[in-house]
C-alpha cells in the first residue's frame, strides 16, 4: 500500500465511520424519550440538585461516575423514600458511621432529588443492573407456589435460571419471552414430545392438572 | 535554542509536569479517603475532581507544548507569533487556577455553586467536564488561539508534513468533539449521551491521532527512521484507530437507556479497538530493529517504546477484557473500569507526553548530552508504582464484581470491609508513584543545567 492510499483509507474511512456514528446518533435521539417517564419540572428541578452538589463525584448513575459510593440509578427501588429523604438531609444521624457527609441539602432539594432518582428507576437500561444471581434464588420474597413446584421437582437439574441450575436442558431464565403460553407449558410438561418433536425431556404426567398449571403460571413470569 | 517559539513549549512542559505532581498529591489523597472517608478538609468528590481535572489539563498542557515544538521543527520557523503563544500559555494558567479555586470554594461550601443564566458557577457537577460553562468558553478560546498560531506557522512555510496533519487534525478534532459538553440537557439519558462524546471521543479519537502523530515524530528524531515509512504506518494506524474508535462509542450505550442495538455496534467495534495499539507496538519494534543506529537519547527511546507497549496493555487489553456486553453488564461501574482507567491514562499518555519532553528538551535546553539516570530511575519508579496500583484495583474490582454483583452483596459492605487491604495497598503503591513524579520533576526541570555550567 502507498502512503497516499494509506492516507485516503485513513480520511475517508474514518468520515464514513463519523457518518455513521451522526445516523445512528439521529436515530437514537428520537428513540430516547419513548424509552423513560415523561420529564416533569420537579425531575428537572431534581437534576439540578444532583448536579449542584456535584453528587457524581462520590457516586454512579446508570454506571458511570465515581465508584467510591452506591450507584443511584435503582436507588428508590428497595429503600423506602422517606427513609432517603431523611438520609440525604442529614446521613449520619440516621447511619452514624456512613461515609456520606451532611452537604446542606434543603427538605424541597431533598424531594426534588428524590423524583429525579425515581425517574432514573423507570429508565429503560436494557436489564442493567441485572439482579445478582444468588440473591435472587434466595430472596426475601415468599416462592409462589409454581416456584416451589419447579425446586420441589427439581427442574434446577436440568435448566437454568439467572445462571442457577443445569445446563442438559434449555436456559429459562427468559422463557416468559420465548413461551408465553401457560397451555403450550402444561402440554410440554405431560408430554414433551407432542411439542417438541424428539424432546430428551421426561413427561411429568404424573403431576396433578393443577400443579402444572402452577408451574406453567411460574414459567411465563420468567422475562 | 534553535527557536524563540521553544521557550513557550518550555513553559508549557514545566507547568504540565508541576500540574502532574499535583495530580498524584491529591490521588494520595483520594486513595487515603477510600479507607478513612474524613481524612482531608475536602469531601471525596472535590479531590477526585481535582484528580482527574489535573490529569486532563496537564496532558493538554503537554500536548500544546509538544505541538509547539513539532510545529516550529517540522516547518523549520518560528511560530506565527510568539507573543500569542506566551499570551495563550498565561491565559490558560490563570483560567486554570480560578477553575480550581472554584472548585475548592464549591467544596468547602456547595452553597456557593448557584445557578447562573441556567448553568453552575463553580462545578457542573458533571464527570470530568465539571469545568463551568464561563471555563469552557475560556478554554475553547484559548485552544483556539493555540490552533490558529499553529495552522498560521504551517502555511507560513507551507510544508505540510504527514505528522503535522494528524497532529493539527486530531486538535482540530478535539476542539470541535469539547462541543457536545456545552449544553444542558433536562434527561440525563441524553445529558450521558453527550457527554461520552465528548469523553470517548476525546480519549479513544482525538487524543490517539494526536499519540499516533507524536509516535511518528519522535521515532523519526530518535531513530532518523524514513519518514515516508513512518507516515505510511501512522495513517494506517490511525485509520484503524478511528474505524474501531468512532462506534466503539458503542460500548458506552449499552445500560445507559439507548436502544440495544448499541450492544452490538459497541461490542463488535469496541472488541477490534487493541489492534491498532498493537500494530503501534509493532511499529516501535520494527523501526528501532531496523534502523540499527547508535541511539543517543536512550531515556527518550525507552519512553517511546514503553507508551506503545503500555498503550496497548492499559487501553487495549485491559478495556477488551470488559467489553463486551455480557461481560459488562456485570463489571459496568466497578473498580475494573477504574484499573483500566489508570493503566490506559498512563500507558497511552502519560508516558507519551513525558516521552515527548525527553525527547524534545535536550534541543529545547540547547544540551547535547544529559545525565540519563535520573529519567530511568523515575520511570521505573512510576511504572512497577502503577503496575501494582492497577492489580490491586483490578482485584477489588473482581472481589467487587462477584460480591456485589453476583451474590447480591450490599455496595458498601464490600467497599468497607473485603476489599479494605486492596485499598490500603493502593494508598502504599501510591506513594511510590509519588516518588518516581518527583524524581521526574526535579529531572525535567533541571536537565541539562549542569552541562550547560560545564560548557
Amino acid at each position: 500500500m502507498s502512503t497516499n492510499a494509506a492516507k485516503n483509507l485513513f480520511i475517508y474511512g474514518s468520515l464514513l465511520c463519523f457518518v455513521v456514528l451522526v445516523i445512528l446518533t439521529v436515530d437514537t435521539m428520537g428513540k430516547l424519550d419513548k424509552r423513560a417517564p415523561e420529564i416533569t419540572e420537579q425531575v428537572n428541578a431534581g437534576k439540578k440538585v444532583w448536579h449542584k452538589y456535584d453528587c457524581i463525584g462520590c457516586h454512579t448513575i446508570l454506571g458511570n461516575g465515581s465508584y467510591f459510593a452506591p450507584d443511584l440509578t435503582k436507588a428508590v427501588e428497595r429503600k423506602p423514600k422517606e427513609y432517603l429523604k431523611k438520609f440525604i438531609m442529614d446521613p449520619r444521624t440516621i447511619k452514624p458511621n456512613s461515609a456520606m457527609p451532611k452537604l446542606g441539602l434543603s427538605e424541597k432539594e431533598a424531594d426534588n432529588l428524590i423524583a429525579f432518582l425515581d425517574w432514573m428507576d423507570k429508565v429503560d437500561t436494557n436489564g442493567w443492573p441485572p439482579k445478582p444471581i444468588l440473591a435472587g434464588a434466595i430472596s426475601g420474597k415468599t416462592a409462589s407456589t409454581g416456584q416451589m413446584l419447579f425446586q420441589k421437582n427439581d427442574c434446577s437439574a436440568c435448566h437454568q435460571i439467572n445462571g442457577i441450575g443445569g445446563t442438559a436442558g434449555p436456559d429459562l431464565t427468559h422463557i416468559g419471552n420465548v413461551r408465553p403460553d401457560v397451555e403450550w407449558h402444561i402440554r410440554h410438561l405431560k408430554d414433551p414430545d407432542t411439542v417438541v418433536p424428539d424432546s430428551a425431556m421426561p413427561s411429568f404426567h404424573h403431576l396433578s392438572d393443577e400443579d402444572l398449571r402452577q408451574i406453567g403460571e411460574y414459567l411465563i413470569t420468567l422475562k | 535554542m534553535k527557536y524563540q517559539s521553544h521557550q513557550i513549549a518550555h513553559n508549557f512542559y514545566t507547568a504540565s509536569v508541576l500540574l502532574f505532581l499535583v495530580q498524584i498529591i491529591v490521588g494520595i489523597v483520594a486513595a487515603l479517603q477510600f479507607i478513612w472517608p474524613d481524612f482531608f478538609i475536602l469531601n471525596f468528590n472535590t479531590i477526585r475532581t481535582l484528580h482527574i481535572n489535573a490529569l486532563v489539563v496537564w496532558l493538554l498542557m503537554g500536548m500544546m507544548g509538544a505541538t509547539y515544538y513539532v510545529v516550529t521543527e517540522e516547518s523549520e520557523t518560528e511560530l506565527w507569533s510568539i507573543p500569542l503563544g506566551h499570551l495563550q500559555f498565561w491565559a490558560t494558567v490563570i483560567a486554570v487556577t480560578a477553575v480550581v479555586v472554584g472548585y475548592i470554594v464549591m467544596g468547602l461550601n456547595p452553597q456557593t455553586n448557584m445557578e447562573v443564566f441556567g448553568t453552575r458557577l463553580l462545578n457542573e457537577g458533571r464527570e470530568y467536564i465539571e469545568a463551568p460553562r464561563w471555563a469552557d468558553i475560556l478554554i475553547v478560546v484559548s485552544v483556539l488561539l493555540f490552533l490558529f498560531n499553529c495552522i498560521m506557522t504551517v502555511f507560513k512555510t507551507k510544508k505540510f508534513t504527514a505528522v503535522q496533519g494528524v497532529l493539527l487534525g486530531g486538535l482540530t478534532f478535539l476542539a470541535l468533539m469539547y462541543l457536545p459538553g456545552m449544553f444542558y440537557t433536562k434527561s440525563m439519558v441524553k445529558d450521558q449521551f453527550w457527554w461520552w462524546w465528548v469523553v470517548h471521543l476525546w480519549v479513544e479519537g482525538s487524543w490517539e491521532l494526536i499519540a499516533a502523530a507524536l509516535l511518528a515524530f519522535m521515532l523519526h528524531k530518535l531513530l532518523g527512521a524514513d519518514v515516508k515509512v513512518l507516515a505510511k504506518w501512522m495513517y494506517i494506524e490511525t485509520g484503524l484507530v478511528l474505524f474501531t474508535g468512532i462506534l466503539g462509542l458503542g460500548h458506552h450505550y449499552y445500560w445507559i437507556g439507548t436502544p440495544k442495538y448499541w450492544l452490538w455496534v459497541g461490542g463488535i467495534f469496541s472488541s477490534l479497538e487493541p489492534i491498532p495499539l498493537l500494530l503501534m507496538v509493532w511499529d516501535a519494534f520494527r523501526t528501532t530493529r531496523e534502523t540499527r543506529g547508535v541511539v543517543q537519547n536512550k531515556i527518550g527511546l525507552y519512553l517511546t517504546v514503553a507508551h506503545a507497549i503500555f498503550n496497548f496493555v492499559g487501553a487495549g487489553l485491559w478495556g477488551v477484557i470488559h467489553t463486551l456486553p455480557q461481560v459488562n453488564q456485570w463489571t459496568h461501574g466497578t473498580q475494573i473500569t477504574t484499573a483500566h482507567g489508570h493503566l490506559a491514562f498512563y500507558g497511552a499518555y502519560v508516558l507519551l507526553i513525558v516521552a515527548m519532553m525527553y525527547v524534545t528538551l535536550p534541543s529545547i535546553k540547547g544540551v547535547k548530552d544529559f545525565n540519563q539516570s535520573r529519567g530511568f530511575l523515575s520511570f521505573w519508579w512510576m511504572t512497577i508504582s502503577m503496575i501494582f496500583i492497577v492489580i490491586t484495583i483490578t482485584g477489588a474490582g473482581m472481589v467487587q464484581t462477584y460480591l456485589e454483583r453476583l451474590l447480591g452483596l450490599d455496595y458498601v459492605t464490600v467497599k468497607a470491609s473485603y476489599n479494605l487491604w486492596f485499598w490500603i495497598f493502593r494508598a502504599i503503591f501510591g506513594v511510590g508513584f509519588l516518588v518516581g513524579v518527583l524524581i521526574l520533576v526535579t529531572d525535567i526541570l533541571t536537565l541539562g543545567k549542569k552541562s550547560v555550567a560545564v560548557e
